[in-house]
């Protein structure tokens, strides 16, 4: 699709995810075993032939280079295409940190404006989900529509996610952003928008001008009776990941094999950087459980409706339940770990006991040693 | 520094080899092509030793069923061998003028390439082969072989003297110098057997070669031809002995063997390692691994996409395969995408990828030891299906067809 380049967004309510995201974006949040949470949306790029991708950071960017490189393990590396990434500031004159995607674009727009493709699409980093834009791109031309945004069915427990409502001819009638936890289940807006080029230039300079910031608030909330805004509902499994509680409880929900199906092998292939580690080693004394392991993991101990990343080792007589431990772990010799997420590297040594709470696991920073 | 274009070292692969003893693995592919591990392929053991010995530029020598094989290497970059300047290149026979025809023999194979491995003005030639399990710095054998200022080096390994018959033999002297080579004899005088990996002095071997090809009666073989006419020319050829893990695996029992030597931690086999010593491989780009409730796994190796709701014990279950529940899988080795369903038993085998056991099925027997050094591995070739509650006896091989 040549008609349709990307700019994704890789830092949002880092804030709300604490520990997880002090020395990362949200888009290099690790998922899943062997993924970081911008794999999905790359990936779902590529698989819809859309190869002209602009990356916008704001901070702590240096593992989403790394993770990134020269965007090889998505079949970026190209020519005449690939992978732009800006760092804050770039091409900022002001040398002030952009404080919300208006901003953002605007900094950005000899990026955007240089490009030939006539379409954009806007994206968060924070979602995990297996899509295929080329039929958002159908949809938004069949609809003469202005901006199409990609919405999905949730139930809003977690604040400033942005609740949409729209006819039977999926027009949207009413955008806002929920600031009160509710139980029903809305149709829930994924920060990701597909918008004529121009027309979103017209915007951005428009309210940048003005002194407005955010996307949502600012141009969808303030403009949508005045522009066509369509939604193109996403099913199957669907995460917004935003804070520790729906990073935990998204991560688990994936040791069910329908949504790990719909994730995995759903419109098309998942890719992410290749670590070449070894297949995981069981051994003489593993009891695996519902969990869900990545390749280069060493096994002697009790793993139970968990996941384990890349290189973790679990000792003899380690007992590790609803936990996810993030790549290299070392979980020692006869230590319990329940309800916790590790971050990469830490190390928890013999007879420990570390448990959080269902509702409130415990995040052991990355590096750690307890 | 080399200059322009130029290499010290070529490495020529010969992987066009049919692989008979492996049956019906490789009826569709090429031996060294035959999956490893769990995630790799044979291949992927040489190629990787040289990248981690610094050798960037390799030939690899194809004929039969060469599709998969060209497919995998692709463009090399699993290995880090997509190179401005050199890198891996699949060098299959071509027609020549008016004549053109197949490899006769490992060394007709590196004479129809003289042209390839001289665009590289190398100083040594590496020759390997692509059946051998093993992780080796050929750079280190490089330094032998320039501080003997060796003609040739052949790589021996010390197999016990029990089984040194079954082997090409180096008697050397204590330097090493190899002063007579016997394939596989009947009364061996030494356990150093040749792992057919060569250095040559790409001089010395072009002269050799385009001598051996003028020869109407040579089988244009290395161990038959070329290394007896070097030895009775008094050229100087050494022994580089390797101490390491090693396995050929020609025969179904050895690649079972093999690939059961990495459940073993005393076995030398390590296939992981830091930076300069891994093994590369193509990556199947799945998900974790998922063991379900209802599944018991201990003293195996699992890979990538594999799901497993069964027993497994003392196996090898491969990226995207599938094992059911109360299904049974026991000193096996299930190759990608292979499906064993519910209840099915699987004991000392290997199950081909993409083949499917019906539920139910009974595929091999549980084992005591080898016979004659040979194991009774029922084997199930790649996408065979075996029907719900057939059996497979210890030793019997199911085709695709079948």
């Amino acid at each position: 699709m040549n008609e349709v380049m990307s700019v994704i967004f890789a830092s949002d309510n880092e804030s709300k995810l604490n520990e997880l995201t002090i020395h990362r974006t949200t888009a290099s949040l690790p998922f899943c075993g062997r993924y970081r949470l911008i794999d999905f949306t790359l990936s779902n790029l590529v698989n819809s032939g859309i190869t002209d991708i602009g990356i916008v950071t704001r901070s702590n960017y240096s593992s989403l280079m790394d993770h990134i490189r020269m965007g090889r393990d998505w079949d970026l590396n190209r020519k005449n295409s690939g992978i732009s990434i800006f760092p804050p500031f770039v091409l900022n004159a002001s040398r002030e940190m952009y404080k919300g995607k208006i901003e953002a674009l605007y900094s950005i727009q000899g990026f955007i404006n240089h490009n030939s493709a006539p379409y954009v699409l806007l994206s968060n980093s924070n979602v995990a989900m297996n899509v295929d834009f080329e039929k958002v791109f159908e949809k938004h031309l069949e609809k003469n529509a202005d901006i199409t945004m990609l919405t999905y069915k949730a139930v809003t427990t977690t604040s400033r996610r942005v609740v949409v409502e729209s006819d039977e001819n999926d027009k949207v009638t009413d955008i806002y952003l929920s600031e009160k936890p509710s139980a029903d289940e809305k149709q829930v807006g994924l920060n990701i928008y597909l918008i004529k080029k121009d027309f979103l230039m017209e915007l951005v300079e428009y309210h940048y001008a003005r002194g407005f910031y955010d996307f949502e608030k600012d141009i969808l909330t303030a403009m949508k009776d005045k522009i066509n805004i369509y939604v193109y509902p996403v099913d199957g499994y669907v995460a917004i990941i935003d804070d520790v509680k729906s990073y935990y409880y998204e991560s688990l929900k994936l040791l069910d094999s329908d949504p790990r199906n719909k994730l995995f092998y759903g419109d098309g292939v998942i890719y992410t950087k290749v670590k070449d580690s070894i297949p995981t080693v069981y051994r003489k004394h593993s009891s695996v459980k519902n969990s869900l392991i990545a390749d280069g993991c060493i096994i002697d101990g009790v793993v139970e409706n968990s996941i384990l990343f890349r290189g973790v080792r679990v000792e003899q007589g380690a007992v590790i339940k609803n936990s996810i431990i993030m790549e290299n772990g070392v979980v020692g010799m006869n230590s319990k770990v329940s309800y916790t997420i590790t971050d990469k590297d830490v190390t928890i040594r013999e007879n420990k006991e570390i448990s959080g709470y269902e509702s409130y696991p415990v995040v052991i920073v990355k590096g750690k040693t307890v | 520094m080399i200059s322009r274009n130029n290499k010290e070292c070529v490495a020529m692969l010969l992987a066009g080899g049919q692989g008979t003893r492996l049956g019906v693995l490789t009826s569709k592919v090429a031996k060294p092509a035959v999956p490893f591990g769990g995630k790799y392929r044979i291949i992927d053991f040489p190629l990787s030793n040289c990248i981690n010995s610094q050798i960037d530029t390799i030939g690899v020598l194809t004929q039969y069923q060469p599709f998969e094989l060209n497919q995998y290497i692709g463009n090399g970059q699993p290995w880090d061998l997509d190179r401005l300047n050199g890198g891996v290149y699949v060098l299959p026979p071509y027609v020549k003028g008016k004549s053109g025809e197949w490899y006769k023999g490992t060394a007709n194979a590196i004479y129809q390439n003289i042209m390839f491995i001289d665009r590289f003005n190398p100083e040594y030639v590496l020759v390997l082969s692509g059946d051998h399990i093993y992780k080796m710095d050929y750079s280190e054998m490089l330094s032998a072989h320039k501080k003997n200022n060796a003609d040739c080096t052949i790589a021996v390994f010390n197999v016990p003297i029990e089984e040194a018959s079954r082997f090409g033999i180096m008697n050397t002297d204590a330097n090493n110098k190899i002063e007579e080579f016997e394939e596989k004899p009947k009364n061996p005088k030494s356990t150093k057997a040749s792992m057919g990996i060569y250095i040559f002095t790409w001089s010395v071997l072009k002269k050799y070669l385009i001598e051996d090809e003028a020869n109407p009666d040579s089988e244009n073989d290395f161990g038959k031809n070329i290394i007896p006419n070097m030895l009775s020319d008094g050229k100087s050829l050494y022994a580089y002995t390797f101490k390491g893990y090693w396995k050929d695996v020609g025969t179904v029992s050895s690649l079972w063997e093999a690939n059961m030597d990495l459940l073993d931690e005393n076995s030398g086999i390590n296939i992981g390692g830091n930076e300069s010593s891994k093994i590369y491989a193509r990556n199947a780009a799945e998900p974790p691994h998922y063991i379900s409730n209802s599944a018991m796994v201990s003293s195996s190796i699992i890979s990538e996409g594999a799901v497993v709701h069964g027993e497994v014990k003392d196996s090898i279950i491969s990226h995207s395969a599938k094992i059911g529940q109360g299904a049974r899988v026991f000193n096996s080795v299930i190759l990608p995408g292979a499906e064993i369903k519910n209840g099915a038993d699987v004991f000392y085998s290997i199950v081909g990828e993409n083949a499917t056991i019906g539920a139910g099925a009974k595929i091999g027997e549980m084992l005591k030891g080898p016979v004659n050094g040979e194991w009774s591995i029922a084997l199930v070739g790649p996408n065979a299906v075996v029907a719900d509650g057939s059996v497979v006896k210890a030793g019997q091989m199911i085709s695709e067809k079948e």
